[in-house]
């Protein structure tokens, strides 16, 4: 394809400049690419540095936290920090506060998976009389801001005496009040087939052998949101504990890690980083295992039937 | 379609089974205890690790010696300690005995949430005169010091002495108290400097007014000072703002949550002596001085005791007695006070305050108080409803006006404004 070389021709000249545009197009998509993962490093780098700086800032001392300590890592590394953040808070051991938030997240994500599944089954799949006006309000219960309602609510708990109770926090979890995930999970169940359910019932199959065994397995994807969701959510909830519980042995992580901070008093920020550090390795722990499951469940959400 | 009468009968049941839960839920408990059948108080404070172990030690030790009474006790941190607050309130289940707030009280006092302790038994012989009526509205009692604070300058000794400054020896006017931070920032070449904008913290402005005999708050909850007043006072440093004299306001952005002083870049800072510990913490510093505020009234100092916090009892409490008898102990005892230190601040009463022994940094606080024991006057009534709101906005457009944004006359115009509409709104 290129003109015969001369034998007389010195072997270090270069070859004559020949248009390639193949070769040139190769060159021009390396330099792209590389340019496009310097970018996306670098967008990397800036929001993942928050997580790095609490990391590095969990092994200094509380005085080079903060302040005028503008960089990452210190001469005076040590794990002293994840010593005082174990000991715990005012006779209250931290693996107490984890225990808590532990019962509350699973709490949460079975309550929910149960009741917003089984109230989703009821507006997807039954007719009953009034199922829109039952499912526009409460589909309106999600405009409802969270803050209307606490005092009514804690009104009606405390007169019930069940104040320092995981009930408030729990009870709603298991009467499909999240409306976000019930909508969530209706949405999803109208895209599966109605003839499944025909067959099934051809077969003898009432609604709770259909909901078990056809409807169940199928959602996988979307328990698997429901479940990442609440239980993320409930354990970083802070308020609901906040009103609810009164005793320190009841509290979950994050009342604790405010306890480190005292804005009256001296604050030991070292010890607050450490403790957000091991308060985040369960959730992380969490998204590495069901990773696959997110981004999927995800995805299949936003397929139309 | 639901039937009408079926969703009424469904309502009706599930109102009057709520109804039977609750007549469950609370059964009329005993007025009094005693040792085999003790009755139970909740007390409730703030506070980190540190307090709560104290706390504990407190509470341990009450009930040994009360044993008709149990203490059940319970902390959440400063921020969060009011939105629980402010829900139990509304609910209606406040606990029994609370630690208190000074900018809190006169809020819920006057909503009639808090026991009028006048009204119970509570020894308040050994607190100092000036002190109780930082506790009183209209002439009731609502809470009872547990300690004080008193405003004071800090000062770094070794930072002064590496710049070669004389340390102050606390009898300086406003002129030379500039002139100081001037000097700070001017030897140190901007490594250092001289402190924050004085002018932008409210308790300086307020012990300014006292020391030209202005009342900060008139008796019906107006403002007693004109707005030359404020002018005046912000124009103070005027000649200093963007100097190394002052941190600059983008400066103290960046090193928040922590104080430029406790970050090593000041060289002084004027806030409440209970601040030490934090400050020492913070800084890692191994010494920290505490002088008294500038005036140029040598005589007087504007000086006040402020209760650092208070006890209270909720005015729905169905064990007054205890409540009191709790509450007199955590004030009085000087056994309390030698668990405490001056963790709360500086033992209110004088029986605890003997009772207990200070060293170091505590001993450093309560010698300063007592050194400013002579210049000492009433202390001012719990501030107006929404004061916390008006502190807040007296700290932002002072620090508009360190970064150039405002000058001192629109600063003062703008928080005439804010102070006028707070006040119109809640009177």
């Amino acid at each position: 394809m290129t003109t015969m070389a001369t034998p007389t021709k010195p072997a270090t000249e270069a070859p004559a400049p020949v248009y390639n545009p193949k070769s040139e197009s190769v060159g021009a998509k390396r330099i792209k690419s590389a340019i496009f993962h310097v970018v996306a490093l670098a967008l990397t780098g800036v929001v993942l540095y928050p997580a790095l700086w609490m990391v590095a800032s969990s092994f200094k001392p509380n005085s080079e936290i903060g302040g005028a300590n503008t960089s990452l890592w210190s001469n005076n590394f040590s794990f002293d920090n994840f010593v005082t953040a174990m000991d715990g808070i005012g006779g209250v051991s931290t693996l107490q506060f984890f225990t808590n938030s532990l019962i509350l997240a699973i709490g949460a994500v079975v309550g929910t998976i149960l009741s917003a599944s089984v109230s989703a089954y009821a507006f997807a799949r039954i007719k009953f009389p009034g199922r829109s006006v039952f499912f526009g309000m409460m589909i309106a219960t999600l405009l409802l801001p969270f803050h209307v309602v606490i005092i009514p609510q804690y009104i009606v708990f405390q007169q019930l005496g069940l104040v320092d109770t995981y009930i408030p926090l729990l009870i709603g979890k298991f009467l499909a009040a999240d409306a976000f995930f019930v909508f969530l999970m209706v949405q999803f169940m109208r895209n599966l087939p109605a003839e499944l359910d025909e067959a099934a019932r051809i077969d003898g199959a009432g609604h709770v052998r259909i909901f078990t065994a056809i409807m169940l397995p199928l959602m996988k994807p979307a328990l698997i949101s429901t479940s990442i969701f609440s239980f993320i959510w409930s354990w970083n909830d802070f308020l609901g504990p906040l009103l609810y519980l009164n005793t320190p042995e009841k509290y979950p992580l994050p009342l604790a890690l405010r306890l480190f901070v005292d804005q009256t008093q001296s604050s030991d920020y070292g010890a607050m980083i450490a403790m957000s550090v091991l308060a985040l390795l369960p959730v992380l722990i969490f998204f590495l295992v069901f990773q696959r499951y997110i981004v999927e469940g995800v995805s299949t959400q936003g397929l139309k039937g | 379609m639901i039937n009408r009468r079926n969703f009424l009968t469904t309502v009706a049941l599930g109102t009057a089974s709520a109804a039977v839960l609750a007549a469950c839920g609370s059964p009329a408990p005993a007025q009094t205890g005693s040792a085999e059948n003790p009755v139970t108080i909740n007390y409730t404070w703030w506070g980190n690790d540190d307090r709560a172990e104290r706390t504990r030690k407190a509470i341990a030790l009450f009930e040994s010696k009360n044993p008709d009474i149990k203490v059940n006790g319970n902390f959440t941190d400063f921020a969060g300690y009011w939105q629980k607050r402010a829900t139990e309130a509304a609910g209606g289940g406040l606990p029994d005995v609370m630690q208190w707030d000074l900018s809190y009280l006169r809020d819920y006092g006057q909503r009639n949430q808090l026991l009028d302790l006048g009204t119970v038994k509570i020894n308040t012989d050994a607190f100092d005169k000036s002190l109780l009526p930082s506790g009183q509205i209209r002439g009731k009692t609502y809470g009872i010091p547990t300690s004080t604070n008193a405003f004071a300058v800090y000062y770094d000794p070794a930072k002064l002495a590496s710049l070669g400054i004389a340390e102050p020896d606390g009898t300086w006017t406003y002129k030379e108290y500039n002139a100081f931070l001037a000097e700070v920032g001017a030897k140190s070449n901007g490594a250092l400097f001289g402190g924050t904008d004085y002018t932008g913290i409210w308790w300086m402005f307020n012990i300014w007014l006292r020391q030209n005999n202005i009342e900060a708050f008139t008796e019906d909850g107006k403002l007693g000072f004109a707005k030359d007043d404020l002018k005046k006072w912000w124009n103070q440093t005027a000649a200093l703002r963007g100097t190394p004299a002052i941190v600059s306001e983008e400066r103290v952005t960046q090193l928040a949550p922590k104080s430029p002083f406790g970050s090593n870049v000041s060289a002084t800072e004027s806030t409440w002596d209970n601040f030490m510990a934090a400050y020492l913490g913070d800084s890692g510093a191994k010494e920290l001085k505490l002088v008294p505020v500038p005036s140029d009234d040598k005589d007087n100092l504007g000086l006040f005791l402020k209760p650092s916090m208070l006890m209270v009892a909720s005015a729905k409490t169905k064990f007054k007695d205890a409540a009191a008898r709790f509450i007199d102990f955590m004030v009085n005892d000087p056994e309390v006070g030698q668990i405490f230190k001056t963790s709360r601040g500086v033992p209110a009463s004088k029986t605890q305050r003997d009772g207990t022994t200070f060293e170091g940094t505590d001993k450093l606080v309560v010698d300063y108080e007592k050194s400013i024991e002579k210049y000492l006057k009433d202390a001012p009534e719990p501030p107006i409803v929404g004061f916390g709101t008006l502190e807040t906005s007296f700290k932002r457009i002072s620090s508009d006006l360190n970064f150039g944004k405002l000058t001192v006359d629109g600063a003062a115009d703008a928080w005439f404004k804010e102070a006028e509409d707070l006040i119109k709104q809640n009177a």
